[in-house]
């Protein structure tokens, strides 16, 4: 589900991509300091974003060094120095990965997904205890959110609506002391969840199908056992409408923030990444094939 | 305190009278009202377009070039008007008037008061209420439908928003409000997918598979007219 959020690589600069790769790296560093190696791996793109991007709305000076790490110990590479937002990010990283594998081992029973869950339980609870607030709002929307999935709920935005406010927030950050730029990463936020949401939805119609598991686009457009891929290309108009009405909604929200730095690698996401994400997964050009460590 | 005005523009400090009138431009397009419709973040839109604003005109004093002041007026004054009617605007929902210009107030002027105070409320941000209200409505009119879209939008429910919206203009293709907010709807979604970063970038640009269809093409058309463009094939 997670991991969506990607810059347009070829259109990035280098300089870009390696101040991008910086954070990447010094939110996984993050990671392991505050939960242990085992929580690096539960890294994902969405969350570096967050931290860019919060990052990005005070005008100090980025600051790193160049340095090894274990993950690649044979080049060294340069590392953004651990900050609040990092924390932040890290936290709401053990969060939100370890809500998705429980929901995993509890759907599925997915083996994956349960020894993930023992394994990120300690780091959990340290992060719950951080944040105590932001888990039991979580919780709380993850609950109707499985509730609707379980009574089969036929409308994709109902559905959506939940997965955007667990996104609410987690991008709205206390420490970001605007009021008004709370606000807007709250929607931004949301938005991003709801888009998210769908494009794993449609994303995932196959595997469902076969699974028989539920899908908010299946059971709203109503899937009766014709040929799959005639299905999807009959819902892909609907299906992009509203993923593309929902990023321009994140975009409006960006623009409304105070950015300060890091302009060219918000932009790049912002206006490209997610396009070039929407179209890969509309039009299926093989996204595993292309996925790459950074 | 007040802000650098070329830092609100975006410009550096000594551009040219071209240079931030284009600058002006770019980001009144950026924050306009109409942009924001809808939207819960519409008042912070609305401050970023007065900084921009008082920037602008505080830049184009500072100016005071003789031979640019007419244009200079000119643009001033749209800015000022479009400033005016917005305000108008808001204090047509503070006084608690329903609708967005007088057209439509004398459309709905014998229609039910629940429509009125639907949209009051909508236009207040009481979204939970003007849904309440839009449940207890019996006629499920065009009206209803455009109301209702509205109102799903405003939460973000994009998908059912547009087919309400859709269903308002199939109900009465004539009425000119609703057929603008579906246009609306889609001219937001065209607009952000064909932005300039993303037109700008690689994936529009000419690749060496276009040129080489472009070429057959070429080709293909001189063969049938009688001439030959590229002879070995």
């Amino acid at each position: 589900m997670f991991g969506y959020v990607e810059p347009d690589k070829p259109e990035l600069k280098i300089r870009e991509y390696d101040v991008f790769r910086g954070y990447y790296c010094s939110l996984c560093k993050t990671l392991g300091r505050r939960y242990g190696q085992f929580s690096r791996l539960t890294l994902n793109y969405d969350l570096a974003f967050l931290y860019v991007l919060l990052d990005s709305l005070n005008s100090l000076p980025i600051s790193g060094k160049i340095q090894r790490c274990i993950v690649h110990p044979l080049k060294k590479r340069f590392i953004i120095f651990s900050n609040d937002f990092a924390e932040y990010a890290s936290d709401m990283n053990i969060i939100l990965m370890y809500y998705n594998l429980e929901d995993k081992w509890n759907d599925e029973k997915n083996v994956m997904g349960g020894t993930g869950v023992l394994a990120l339980k300690r780091a959990f609870n340290k992060a719950k205890r951080r944040h105590p607030e932001k888990c039991a709002s979580i919780e709380s929307h993850l609950k109707k959110l499985s509730a609707l999935e379980k009574q089969g709920c036929d409308s994709m935005d109902e559905v959506a609506e939940e997965f955007g406010a667990i996104m609410r927030d987690i991008f709205e950050c206390e420490s970001i002391n605007d009021e008004n730029d709370r606000k807007a990463l709250g929607w931004m936020g949301y938005n991003l969840g709801r888009w998210i949401y769908l494009l794993d939805a449609y994303n995932d119609i196959e595997k469902d199908v076969k699974n028989n598991s539920f899908n908010p686009l299946v059971s709203q457009y109503g899937f009766k056992g014709y040929n799959i891929n005639d299905f999807k290309e009959s819902i892909r108009g609907k299906v992009n409408f509203a993923l593309t009405y929902s990023l321009s909604e994140v975009e409006k929200a960006y623009s409304l923030l105070a950015i300060e730095k890091n302009k060219g690698i918000l932009d790049n996401i912002v206006y490209s990444g997610l396009i070039v994400r929407t179209d890969k997964v509309l039009q299926e050009r093989g996204i595993e094939d292309e996925k790459e460590s950074l | 305190m007040k802000k650098n005005p070329y830092k609100v523009l975006g410009i550096k400090e000594g551009a040219s009278y071209d240079e931030i009138k284009r600058a002006y431009r770019e980001l009144a397009k950026k924050y306009h009202p109409d942009r924001y419709q809808n939207n819960p973040l519409a008042d912070l839109a609305e401050e970023k377009m007065r900084e921009i604003n008082e920037a602008y005109e505080e830049l184009m004093k500072n100016a005071g070039n003789y031979q640019y002041r007419p244009d200079y007026e000119e643009s001033y004054n749209n800015s000022n008007a479009s400033q005016g009617t917005y305000k108008q605007q808001y204090q047509q929902q503070q006084s608690g008037s329903y609708s967005y210009n007088t057209q439509y107030q004398y459309q709905y002027e014998n229609e039910s008061d629940l429509e009125n105070k639907v949209r009051m409320y909508i236009n207040s941000g009481n979204i939970a209420e003007a849904q309440r209200i839009l449940d207890r409505m019996k006629n499920r009119n065009a009206a209803w439908y455009y109301l209702q879209g509205l109102v799903f939008l405003r939460r973000g429910w994009y998908d059912r928003g547009y087919s309400s919206i859709q269903r308002a203009v199939n109900m009465d293709p004539s009425n000119f409000e609703y057929r603008n907010a579906l246009n609306n709807l889609n001219q937001q979604s065209a607009g952000y997918r064909y932005n300039n970063y993303y037109r700008n970038s690689y994936h529009t640009s000419p690749d060496m598979c276009n040129l080489c269809i472009n070429l057959w093409c070429l080709d293909t058309f001189c063969e049938c007219m009688g001439g030959d463009l590229i002879s070995c094939c």
